[in-house]
Parts: C-alpha cells; structure tokens; sequence
C-alpha cells in the first residue's frame, strides 16, 4: 500500500546511518556538547562558536568512546574550527563538495551528535545565492539557508543529502541564530588553511572610516561619479594604510578603480588573497583628488577591517 | 504517487484515531487499540472518570477510564456498550524506527479533527539494546491537539502515543511501552492483550 513512502523513510533512514558514522560529538563547552564531523583522517571540522576552549577538548566517537582531540586552529569569520584525534579508524564523511550544484527544494537532513546519541532533522534548501562575506569578513562561496529545525546541539554537524553525501557544516552562529550551511568547499579551504597555518590570512589596512555626503559643488569641480565618500576617522599607526600615506580626514572615494560607499565595501577588496599586494586608492585630500598606492598587511588575529 | 499514498496511510490512520472530550474541558486524540473496545490515550487528555469518544465517521461513544498513569501520562478507556468492532490500531513489529524514517501523526488542533502531519525520527534513545527507549523523539511539527493520538511509521503502523512538545520536538512514548503498560495494568481485557499484536 505505501511502497513509495516506505523505501523513502528507508532511503533517509540509511542516509542518516551512513552519514552519522563521520558525526563526533564534541565537549568544549558548558552543558550541552556540540556536533562536529570527521573530514579527512585525523581531522575533524567544528563550529568556532562551539569550542569555548581551547585545551582539555574531548571528543565522544560513533562507538560511544571518548578521545582526547587537540585544536588545529579556528577561524571566526567563518566560524569553523579544526580538530585533531589520534589513531582513529573512524569513517571519513563523503563529501559533495560543488557537484552536482545544491538546488533549492532539494530534500535534506541536519545531524547532530549532541551525546552518544546521533540526532536528524529533515526539511529543505530554502535559497541559495551566491558568496557571501560574514560581519567579521569571512568568506563563504555560497550563502545556503535552510528550511530545517535547529535543535540543541545542530552546530558543526553535517547537512547531507539523501544519499548521505555532507553538502557542508550547519551553524547557528554567523547569520543571529538562522540556520545556514557553510558549503564542504569552504569547509575544506578552511580546513586546509588551518592545518597548515592555524589562522586564516586576511588582508587588513588599519583603519576606521565613516560614510561622508559630499559637496555638490566639490563633485562638478572634480568631475567625481558619485557623491558619497568614506571618511578616514582613524589611522591604525604604522599600519598598512599608515605606511602608504593614508592620513586622517582623507576621504576615500575608490579602491582598485571601484567606488566605496560603506566599510563592506572595503572588506570585499580585502580577500585573502590581497595581504602584500599594493592597491590604488582614490582620495579627495585639501580638495584635491590625488591616488595612493596603500599596500594591504595581514590582518592579526579579532581585528576588524 | 507518493500523493496517493500517503493520503492512503493517513485515512488509514483517521479510521483509528478518535476525540476525546473530558467535562468541559479540552479534547484530546486517541487511539482505538486492540481489542477494538479500548482507546488509549493521555492521562493529562482523559483528566476525569469518564470521556465522550468520536470516531471519524461521527459514531459518538461513552466511555470509561479503566486504568491511567500519570508518570507515563497513560490512560485507558473502554468503551460502553456494544459497539460495532471497528477497526484497531496495527501496531508496529520490530525492527524499532532508526533514526531518519518517517513519522506521520494523526491529531486534532484546534478544532481541526484528523489533521496530520509528517516529519522524521530524531533520536533513538541510549545504545542499550535490552533497555528499551523511554521517548520516541521526532522532529514533526505538532500543537495542542495532538496529545494521545498516534505517531506512525511510513506504513501506517502505529508506533507511538504523541504526548508533548519540548524545544520543538515532539516526544511520544513508545508503543511497545503503551503494550508493556497494559500487560502489567489489571484490566479486565488482559488476557486478549497478552497475545501481541494482530495484523
């Protein structure tokens, strides 16, 4: 009678099985523990937001046993963290990183391990567009939100498909407690990068600005396409923005020939590729516009833009 | 496909499912369980003595609570008279649900009789095997109404009593809970309920 439904509840059951054998749950913090998925051999990719610690983490294995893990490094831009265990036989997730492309509708399940006990909910890829830059500046290939229920203990757990396949990590702590999926392809840069590095490079130029309405009559006089600037109210001394001449009360008005309005706009010419390259930027400066050539540093660690 | 059938299981499930209405206080669901005189349902759906029972085609039946649990919010009713055998719960055999298979609940929300909805099991409780799960946990999404009626699987095999919501899961306690509860409560239909389950 119910042929159909019944193979897909076995379909999703044995997607959660498969799947659920790469899903740790990870104690790094007070009361509930939090989810995290073996990736490659050895490592293991948490949620940032999760760990509130950075020693004495343990680790609870599909099997019930518990292992010390040792923190590779964490990223809060992105909110990924990256564990090590020792000697595990653990199953690897498979990943679907790019292909085929996840499309809205596209049934899915977020696993979680907050205990012993592996938990799934179920639902459905609301949107998916294109990449995304955090509030702390972290880039995302694809900004996926869900139509899936959070509950306790859903971050850092895989979202899979219904082959079992991980499309990405699952938080609650980059969008203010929506649930979104940072893709496996992030997920992996991410993790490369911390295990050879232990941070993520961001490119940084030392300083603080605040959008300016410009004069009209300045704008005819300097031919400028648009009359929204961005002042310079700090200079971080001796910072990148310092070094190449950039003073306070400058106004900024492009860089890399693209016009900024507000501070988002300099933290997308900010990507990691960026620390060490020189950048032109445009500046109205005693009424003049003149260009300087500000070369981007790499930013240290909880700083912003 | 999928349309004809679910529709399919859940008419099934409406057949077994009633409402029960309390004094004058608020309805709950139920399911008629084998033998086809006893409804269980809540203990905090069945507060009083006695319960006025309605079944999904309209039969309007009294009847009496014969046993509750407050502790596993439990109770049994039977039903006066001779009413027709209907049809009874089909329970479901192990294997018990994993985690993942669909869940289907039968209920009546707001005045709305045998509304469903569908959703997945989300926890298997403890790794124990002999020990089995207090609650079948489900990430479906129910509402005031749906208390004592029936959790199912994709084949309309009841496997739990839908019982609370807490941080938006539902929890139901296990069929095979509701049985053990039975065998052990001294109701004059004992002795039919010691044979297991009739397909």
């Amino acid at each position: 009678m119910s042929g159909v439904l019944q193979s897909l509840s076995k379909e999703l059951a044995d997607a959660v099985a498969s799947a659920g054998r790469a899903v740790v749950a990870i104690h790094a913090r007070r009361r509930i523990p939090a989810s995290g998925v073996h990736w490659r051999p050895g490592v293991i990719v948490a949620t940032n937001h999760t760990i509130n610690r950075d020693e004495r983490i343990t680790v609870t294995l599909p099997d019930a046993t518990t292992v010390a893990a040792t923190l590779a490094g964490r990223d809060p831009s992105t909110d990924l963290a990256v564990l090590k265990v020792a000697g595990s036989d653990l199953t690897t997730a498979s990943l679907r990183i790019d292909a085929p492309p996840l499309k809205v509708g596209e049934l899915v399940l977020a696993l979680g391990r907050p205990g012993p006990s592996l938990t799934a909910s179920w639902g459905v890829v609301s949107s998916v567009d294109g990449p995304w830059r955090t509030c702390q500046g972290g880039e995302i290939d694809a900004l996926v939100r869900l139509d899936v229920a959070i509950y306790d203990g859903f971050s850092g757990g895989p979202l899979i498909d219904g082959e079992g396949h991980v499309l990405g990590i699952n938080t609650s702590g980059l969008a203010r407690g929506v649930a979104v999926t940072i893709p496996a392809a992030t997920v992996d840069r991410v993790a490369t990068e911390l295990l050879e590095r232990g941070t993520i490079r961001r490119a940084y130029l030392g300083i603080g600005t605040q959008p300016v309405r410009i004069p009209a009559s300045l704008v005819g006089k300097l031919q400028l396409t648009s009359d929204v600037g961005l002042l310079v109210v700090s200079v971080e001394a001796g910072g990148p923005a310092d070094r190449g001449g950039l003073l306070l009360g400058d106004v900024l008005l492009e860089l890399e020939g693209t016009a900024v309005r507000d501070a988002d706009d300099i933290l997308a010419k900010l990507g990691r590729d960026r620390v060490g390259k020189a950048m032109a930027a445009r500046v109205i400066r005693g009424g003049q516009v003149s260009t300087l050539s500000l070369t981007a540093g790499e930013r240290p660690q909880s700083r912003a833009a | 496909m999928t349309k004809v059938e679910l529709g399919a299981v859940v008419d099934a499930l409406r057949r077994v499912t009633v409402q029960v209405r309390t004094g004058g206080s608020g309805l709950g669901g139920g399911v008629v369980w084998n033998p086809g005189s006893l409804v269980i349902t809540n203990a905090h759906v069945a507060r009083g003595d006695r319960a006025r029972i309605e079944f999904a085609d309209g039969r309007v039946a009294s009847a009496r609570v014969v046993a509750r649990d407050r502790r596993r919010d439990l109770a049994a009713l039977e039903l006066d008279g001779s009413l027709p055998a209907g049809e009874a719960a089909v329970l479901r055999e192990p294997p018990a649900p994993r985690v993942g298979d669909l869940v289907i609940a039968v209920g009546h929300p707001e005045g709305h009789p045998g509304a469903t909805t569908l959703g997945i099991i989300h926890a298997v409780d403890g790794d124990e095997a002999d020990r089995p799960p207090r609650w079948i946990r489900a990430d479906l999404r129910l509402a005031p109404g749906f208390s004592g009626g029936p959790l199912a699987d994709a084949a309309g095999r009841v496997i739990g009593i839908n019982t609370l919501v807490q941080g938006g899961l539902a929890f139901a306690v296990p069929a095979a809970a509701v049985e053990r509860w039975l065998r052990r409560t001294r109701l004059p239909a004992e002795a039919e309920l010691g044979v297991g389950v009739a397909r």
